[in-house]
């Protein structure tokens, strides 16, 4: 049986996934029914085989989710702010002007739970755990995109020491245009 | 996104046949029409995603969410049709393992 290994939310403000140098910058306004309209915009001109189908529109859109509705609350005074570089691969800096996601440490260990009730095949706990409920969550959020985002981003989902800010990249094996 | 109800078929089951985007914006839609078919006393319910293309952490939660409360209701929730980026999404968050599905559905004449 293979070894249980599970992936973690890290905090590291001095990461690399933080240098904007030579990325595209754009920022949106905090409109929730924009969410989708926005990843459109930052993926108008992405290499095809970066999409996926719509699998890298559908991740880019639930962080951008999160910063629109749970960093910034919907305000339509606060902005959120996205670098891009779609060059050789995926990488997206998404910031908003929220206090920070303070519940990622209960995040990590609700994680951890739930991948632990999977490895031990304890389907009732694991359907138990199955989304991540945290203080402000309501019907509209699934509370599995953090889940399903540790997987995808393989070079890497990084939060920096203020949680308002993520870093992530994603690898694709066909290489650059 | 569209949702249509299929009758019940020879094994039993009522089919919900849901087409388009499943997504933050419209995924409540697939949980209210799923949750009034349970609520109705349907005891074998199916849900046919061969015509979505599009599922997002909210349709995932939609469908967490239903598989939830049929199991708390005594109720059979089968799944059918999950390809594509859907499929990935719901490998990618682990929720496939936890899905009971039937074999794609044959074309229709």
């Amino acid at each position: 049986m293979k070894p249980l290994v599970v992936r973690k939310l890290i905090v590291d403000e001095r990461n690399e996934l933080f240098d904007a140098q030579g990325m595209r910058y754009i920022e949106f306004p905090s409109e929730f029914e924009g969410i989708r309209s926005f990843t459109a915009k930052v993926l108008a001109d992405c290499p095809e085989h970066f999409l996926e189908d719509n699998l890298l529109e559908q991740q880019l859109s639930e962080i951008i989710k999160n910063g629109i509705k749970h960093g910034n609350g919907c305000d339509p005074a606060k902005r959120l702010k996205v670098w891009y570089d779609l060059r050789k691969r995926a990488r997206f800096i998404v910031e908003d002007e929220g206090s920070g996601f303070a519940d990622l440490e209960n995040w990590n260990d609700f994680y951890l739970r739930r991948q632990t009730a999977l490895y031990n095949q304890d389907f009732d706990a694991f359907l138990a755990l199955a989304s991540w409920r945290g203080p402000k969550s309501d019907d509209s959020d699934g509370g599995n995109s953090l889940i399903a985002a540790l997987e995808y981003w393989n070079g890497g989902m990084i939060y920096n020491g203020a949680r308002n800010k993520v870093g992530v990249v994603r690898w694709f094996s066909h290489g650059s245009d | 996104m569209e949702i249509r109800l299929d009758d019940v078929d020879t094994t039993g089951f009522e089919t919900l046949r849901v087409f388009g985007e499943c997504d933050l914006y419209n995924a409540q839609r697939l949980t209210t029409a799923a949750q009034e078919r349970l609520a109705k006393g349907v005891k074998r319910l199916r849900i046919d995603l061969s015509g979505v293309n599009y599922l997002d952490s909210t349709g995932v939660g939609a469908i967490i969410r239903l598989v939830q409360s049929a199991k708390a209701m005594g109720r059979e929730l089968r799944f059918r049709g999950i390809s594509g980026t859907p499929r990935k999404v719901l490998v990618l968050s682990n929720i496939i393992t936890i899905l009971k599905e039937d074999p794609a559905e044959e074309a229709r004449a």
